[in-house]
């Protein structure tokens, strides 16, 4: 070892200095981290505290049950029921683009429209919220349930579980009341929210009928409950005591809807009418509330809810039946000679005319050059305001129209609530059109003439209604001059059957009828039903029992296509340019109940097509109300079980039969066909 | 070479350091029981087992003279290099690093030996050239410590290892400037941080509308860049290149002046901080025991430090004034790095904390140096 000189071992001075300095400078460091430290832990430590809280504290929502729909006495029409869903969460989802959803796809006979649209969802979910589960088949089939199960081991990431899902017990039943439900889009969402509501991507909204309208008190209010998470969001159980007590806030269930429809009522009428398309609506005369109603034909909103296919979407948007349309206010139609009571109230309030006010029919009636014929070409002779009624003769409303005008009548359906919206409000509607002379200068080329006037005052030319509005004015002749805002739903209750809100009886208003013109009109119409000759006279002698009954009613025949100098025959002519068949009418006639409005579109005739429909359902109303005096009334609650033997057909076989349906002809029967020539 | 701890070399062990030392090694283990609470695996047993191991070498570096340790400068750095070099052939690759070797159950880290290794050899280089009549160095003179350091930091800089290159830059520039460079240098240096400082500035701070006339950041890869700006406004991004450092304040801030408790924290219990047992350990430490005990922790690192320069201070000779202050420096920055990424003043870079943070590597190299400073100390008498 060589001996070390003095330079290169010892430190120098200034080396020892530079020591310092060193040190110094270290302890500079250290004394900067203490400063942010500091200013982390004291001056912002309750910031990061809560956030640290904000951190693994999630809030998981609590859903809040739907409120059921009941019928008139109970009977639960509309509830829940579980369902299994799949699911994929795309945080667990490892290959899922290569393996899982290919796998997936296959199982669950996706095509490929099908699986890019699980494909970008999942993708969105892995940006946004990659453990928020996805769903990716709602309301699985035992048989697909069982395949999932079978191959859990590959299908990483995806799991099934029990979600509630609406069932609708009546299925096409009612559909068009009851409405649906789907998930909610993202515009509504922020619409919704931005109003105070509280929904989340992926929930199911009300659409139409009950289930919009009353989607706020259906659908209750949500809990939350609060979990500790970990950082991949997994729950960690043990650590929830640190939460406290308001980790739970129960949700609270919505309301139950109590609807009028008393379901054995509605089983009739959707037993007893025939067609495959048209309406049926009974409502309570004193009341507004409807009591029955048929809309055919209906949808399943059980699919609309579930998994509608767009192949399913398409065939029910593009089916030239719509049976998305809502026939008893959502579309209108020329009334036909159900018209007639207006026309008649009309002509008796202008003073020109009195029930006994005689017109002679000899098969038509001349206004200028042209000639308005009546459905019987023969011609009826002289007839008063009573049999007019009775045998719908159309000469005797021409006189009226060619006399008074247009405008006395409209005024007199105006009154009546035609042309005007309802105001029922649960379901659409359209307004219908109620002409007058100042709609057709608007309206019609070369502005009104008389020959509208006459088309008008038998139902026909630009007239139109919807069966909701004939049945208001059928109940307001029948009560006396009261129109009532028609509703369905008689009340909200809570969970434990208490009533949250009642609905009464609305008044739209009093429509000034004295009571002779009343009584005479409810004549004419009594005699359409209770006298031989009369056009529903053999559909209430074969339909209502009770003999002694009397009804009150008007059968029509409304024409759609312009016919030609040659009367077809109805097998002769295409489906859609078939007549409309049409009953109206009350019972009893002496002390009025209910009204009823029978449509068969594109059904024939009124006396053989729509009116035996209406008698049953008659019928079958004071049957149910002998029966419920006597008997006691039903447990609630009970779900609904189907019992139409009669099933309503479905779009398909709607599709499929509609041009070879046979005119259910009773022979024999006269019939009244309301024929307007307008050229 | 002499295998012995002679009688005269007792009175010379640095107490206080080892003390210290031990200290933080013993809080380490504590810490690493609560960060590696259930259903983790309990990672402490086995970092007890490193604190082991990294004892018996300090013992044995103790037993060798340093003087045969500077002899051997060469050769060790010399193997280091190659280590580094081996690595590209036959390193495993984890984490986009090509940083480690498998041996067996290990995993070996080359890169932390290095450090050792450029801290004795730069203090061999200052050791042999030194000029007493020429005591600060010019840019000519400086080519050996540049090439000592300059080496392995473009080696481990390729691997790629950010983090590990530049404790390497930042200590062989303290050791650097510790053997005094002409002021014109000092001045080169001081302005080359203003203007990096100028550039952050530039690229990341300043608000301009976009495009952003970008200096040096359309230079970077994507995720350095991620780096900065993470650093710089760690909310910006909380899913992302922000989470990491947003999440560390977030636990550090929430300990408040006392701390959750032990096993008590959330963010760690919960793990919303991934490596929270290696390079984020201090969080959990922060989160737990609050701002007091922080303090104390610092106190001891900076005891640590001070009792390092202070074996420098005593040193026989040159080579050991250099080395322990390579050693320190080479603590200094880590230390200084790890916490102040953790706490939201640094960008994030791979550093772990030594002696608290997980890791085999990173124990044994730490108790390596301490080792040396003990040595050091113990022989300051010695001729």
């Amino acid at each position: 070892m060589t001996p070390p000189t003095l330079g290169n071992t010892t430190p120098g001075r200034e080396l020892k200095r530079r020591f310092l300095w060193l040190g110094l400078a270290m302890s500079l460091g250290l004394v900067m981290l203490s400063i942010q430290l500091y200013r982390l832990q004291i001056t912002r430590g309750d910031e990061y505290a809560a956030k640290s809280v904000a951190n693994f504290v999630k809030e998981v929502r609590l859903r809040a049950d739907r409120g059921v729909i009941k019928d008139a006495r109970g009977t639960i029409l509309v509830d829940s029921r579980p369902s299994f869903d799949a699911f994929i969460t795309p945080a667990f989802c490892t290959d899922c683009f290569e393996q899982v959803i290919p796998r997936l796809a296959e199982l669950l006979q996706w095509d490929a429209d099908q699986r890019k649209k699980v494909e970008d969802t999942v993708r969105m979910g892995r940006r946004n919220a990659p453990f928020q589960p996805v769903p990716v088949r709602v309301d699985l089939t035992r048989d697909e349930y069982d395949r999932l199960a079978a191959r859990r081991d590959i299908l990483d990431g995806v799991e099934v579980a029990p979600v509630p899902h609406r069932f609708y017990r009546t299925n096409t039943v009612l559909s068009h009341v009851l409405g649906y439900m789907n998930e909610i889009t993202q515009e509504e969402l922020e619409r919704l929210n931005a109003d105070g509501g509280r929904y989340a991507l992926g929930d199911y909204i009300g659409r139409r009928g009950l289930e919009r309208y009353f989607e706020q008190r259906l659908r209750g209010q949500d809990g939350v409950r609060k979990e500790v998470v970990n950082a991949r969001g997994q729950t960690i159980e043990e650590l929830n005591v640190k939460l406290g007590d308001n980790a739970v806030v129960p949700p609270v269930a919505g309301s139950n809807l109590v609807l009028s429809i008393d379901m054995r009522l509605q089983e009739e009428a959707e037993r007893a009418f025939p067609g495959a398309t048209g309406a049926v609506v009974a409502i309570d005369v004193n009341t507004g509330f409807i009591k029955a109603l048929v809309s055919r034909p209906g949808f399943d909103p059980n699919l609309l809810t579930g998994r509608v296919t767009p192949a399913q979407m398409a065939l029910l948007s593009r089916d030239p039946l719509e049976p998305m349309v809502n026939r008893v206010a959502a579309e209108h139609y020329s009334p036909g000679s159900t018209f007639k009571v207006v026309t008649q109230l009309a002509a008796y309030k202008s003073g020109s005319f009195r029930p006994e006010t005689m017109v002679s029919c000899p098969g038509g009636y001349r206004l200028g050059a042209r000639t308005w014929r009546c459905h019987k070409d023969s011609g009826h002779g002289l007839m008063d305001g009573y049999n007019a009624m009775k045998t719908s003769c159309d000469t005797w409303f021409y006189k009226v129209a060619d006399t008074i005008g247009l405008d006395p009548i409209g005024e007199m359906g105006k009154a009546l609530g035609l042309g005007a919206p309802t105001g029922i409000n649960v379901v659409a509607e359209v307004p219908g059109i109620m002409p007058t002379s100042a709609y057709h200068d608007k309206a019609s080329p070369g502005g009104y003439t008389k020959g509208m006037a006459l088309n008008s005052a038998i139902g026909q030319g630009d007239n139109n209604v919807t069966p909701l509005q004939l049945a208001l004015v059928y109940a307001a002749i029948a009560n006396g001059g009261t129109l009532y805002k028609p509703q369905m739903v008689q009340r909200l209750e809570n969970l434990d059957g208490q009533v949250i809100e009642e609905f009464k009886p609305e008044v739209v208003r009093r429509v000034d009828i004295p009571r002779a013109h009343r009584d005479a009109v409810v004549e004419g119409l009594v005699k359409v039903a209770q006298e031989p000759g009369g056009t529903a006279y053999r559909a209430r002698m074969a339909g209502i029992s009770d003999k002694s009954m009397k009804v009150a009613a008007k059968t029509g025949t409304a024409q759609v296509a312009r016919l030609g100098t040659v009367r077809l025959k109805t097998h002769q002519m295409s489906y859609f340019e078939r007549d409309h068949a049409w009953f109206a009418g009350f019972a009893p006639a002496d002390k009025p109940e209910l009204a009823i409005v029978v449509l068969n579109e594109h059904g024939g005739h009124g006396g053989s097509d729509a009116a035996p429909t209406a008698m049953a359902v008659i019928q079958k109303y004071f049957d149910l109300k002998k029966q419920d005096a006597t008997a006691p009334p039903p447990r609630p609650n009970q779900p609904y079980t189907p019992s139409v033997s009669r099933r309503a057909p479905s779009a398909d076989e709607a599709a499929l039969t509609r041009g070879v349906l046979p005119p259910a002809q009773l022979p024999g029967d006269e019939e009244d066909d309301t024929r307007a020539t307008a050229d | 070479m002499q295998l012995r701890i002679e009688r005269r070399m007792v009175p010379h062990i640095p107490w206080g350091l080892i003390i210290c030392v031990l200290a933080v090694c013993l809080l380490g283990i504590w810490n690493l029981a609560s960060a590696s609470r259930p259903p983790l695996a309990p990672v402490w047993s086995s970092q007890a087992l490193y604190l082991g191991l990294g004892m018996v070498a300090v013992l044995v570096v103790c037993l060798v003279d340093y003087r045969w340790i500077q002899r051997m400068a060469l050769p060790i750095y010399a193997a280091n290099i190659l280590a580094l070099i081996a690595l590209r052939f036959f390193g495993h690759t984890a984490k986009g690093a090509e940083s480690w070797f498998i041996i067996g159950p290990f995993r070996l880290q080359p890169a932390e030996f290095m450090k050792i290794g450029v801290v004795l050899m730069l203090a061999k280089v200052y050791h042999d050239d030194f000029r007493p009549n020429e005591p600060s160095y010019g840019l000519m003179r400086l080519w050996k410590p540049v090439l000592v350091f300059g080496v392995p930091f473009v080696l481990v800089l390729v691997q790629p290892d950010l983090g590990t290159a530049l404790m390497i830059g930042l200590t062989s520039l303290t050791v650097i400037l510790f053997g005094k460079v002409r002021w014109y240098l000092v001045a080169t240096l001081v302005a080359g941080v203003l203007a990096g400082a100028i550039i952050i500035w530039n690229d990341y701070i300043r608000e301009v509308p976009e495009p952003r006339p970008t200096i040096v950041r359309h230079h970077l890869k994507k995720h350095q860049s991620q780096r900065i700006s993470g650093w710089l406004d760690p909310e910006a991004d909380l899913r992302g290149s922000g989470y990491h450092a947003a999440q560390s304040k977030i636990a550090v801030g929430s300990g408040g002046v006392s701390g959750k408790g032990w096993r008590e924290g959330t963010q760690t219990g919960l793990r919303f901080l991934p490596e929270q047992h290696t390079d984020f350990i201090f969080s959990v430490w922060a989160e737990e025991h609050g701002f007091v005990m922080c303090v104390l922790l610092l106190l001891l690192y900076g005891a640590i430090f001070i009792f390092g320069l202070g074996v420098g201070f005593n040193a026989r000779d040159r080579f050991g004034a250099f080395v322990a202050v390579g050693v320190v420096a080479m603590l200094f920055w880590q230390v200084f790095e790890n916490i102040g990424m953790v706490i939201g003043l640094l960008p994030v870079t791979g550093i772990t904390l030594p002696l608290m943070s997980y890791g085999g590597s990173s124990m044994m190299s730490v108790m390596l140096s301490v080792g040396l400073l003990v040595n050091i100390s113990m022989r300051r008498h010695m001729f």
